[in-house]
């Protein structure tokens, strides 16, 4: 795999952040963004399901696989050249759960802490 | 000569000749594995190849210096080389100690490099990629 598409929720200001954040980190694999449920994205991913995606971060890769939710959390980060031993190591059977639970408690709350935090416009 | 000072000497003789030996053992053929590992970048390999031996030296004539004391008196020929026996014994074992954590290094290096190109999960699902149009 070579690159990564990141289908991300231009609405929130704290998935803004952390694109600016994605930006300046160095990378093993290049990292493209997408707004979800965009034309771009409906063109470029004409089976996936676009709902979905606005519920949680959702990344594909060059090959077409679909990672959803703590799955595409973990996939950036293995795209990261600082991050990717991270990214097994939250993979492990032992860290998963706690990953999951606690990816998923900042996803759906993203609006509220963006809002908390100032970074919502 | 005396008796303590010849076998002080055939302990350091045969220590640093084991050491050297087991060194260069290291060095020639773990430079395949750390090739490998660094994507046949050889000069990379080579370069931590030497700095690896370099550590292993060092460790090794330090305690083999640091062991040299035997701490009572020898007069038989007897004693002597019970005295060898134990403080050749004590370097060998060293030495295989040493030995086996920088294989222990090696494979995992190895593994390392080998496994980081797997993505750390398994996607959920497939889907078609319309190639965009240039």
């Amino acid at each position: 795999m070579l690159s990564l598409t990141v289908l991300y929720d231009p609405e929130c200001g704290l998935c803004r952040r952390a694109h600016e954040w994605l930006a300046e980190q160095s990378k093993i694999i290049e990292l493209n963004y997408m707004p979800c449920a965009s034309e771009e994205a409906r063109k470029r991913y004409p089976q996936l399901n676009h709902d979905l995606t606005k519920k949680d971060l959702t990344v594909v890769g060059d090959n077409g696989a679909v990672y959803f939710g703590p799955k595409a959390w973990l996939m950036v980060l293995w795209a990261l050249t600082r991050y990717r031993d991270w990214s097994y190591r939250l993979a492990t059977p032992e860290l998963l759960p706690t990953t999951k639970r606690v990816v998923s408690l900042i996803s759906q709350n993203r609006y509220q802490i963006g809002r908390v935090a100032g970074l919502n416009r | 000569m005396t008796i303590g000072i010849s076998t002080y000497l055939i302990y350091l003789a045969v220590s640093i000749a084991l050491t050297i030996w087991v060194a260069r053992t290291l060095h020639k053929n773990g430079r395949v594995f750390l090739v490998d590992v660094f994507h046949g970048n050889e000069a990379l390999a080579d370069s931590v190849n030497h700095l690896l031996v370099v550590g292993f030296y060092l460790i090794n004539f330090g305690y083999v210096s640091l062991a040299l004391k035997l701490g009572y008196v020898i007069t038989t020929a007897e004693q002597s080389i019970e005295a060898l026996s134990v403080k050749v014994g004590l370097v060998l074992l060293v030495l295989g100690g040493m030995h086996f954590f920088n294989l222990l290094i090696f494979s995992r290096m190895r593994r390392r490099a080998n496994t980081r190109h797997q993505p750390p999960i398994g996607p959920d699902a497939f889907t078609t990629v319309q190639q965009q149009e240039a």
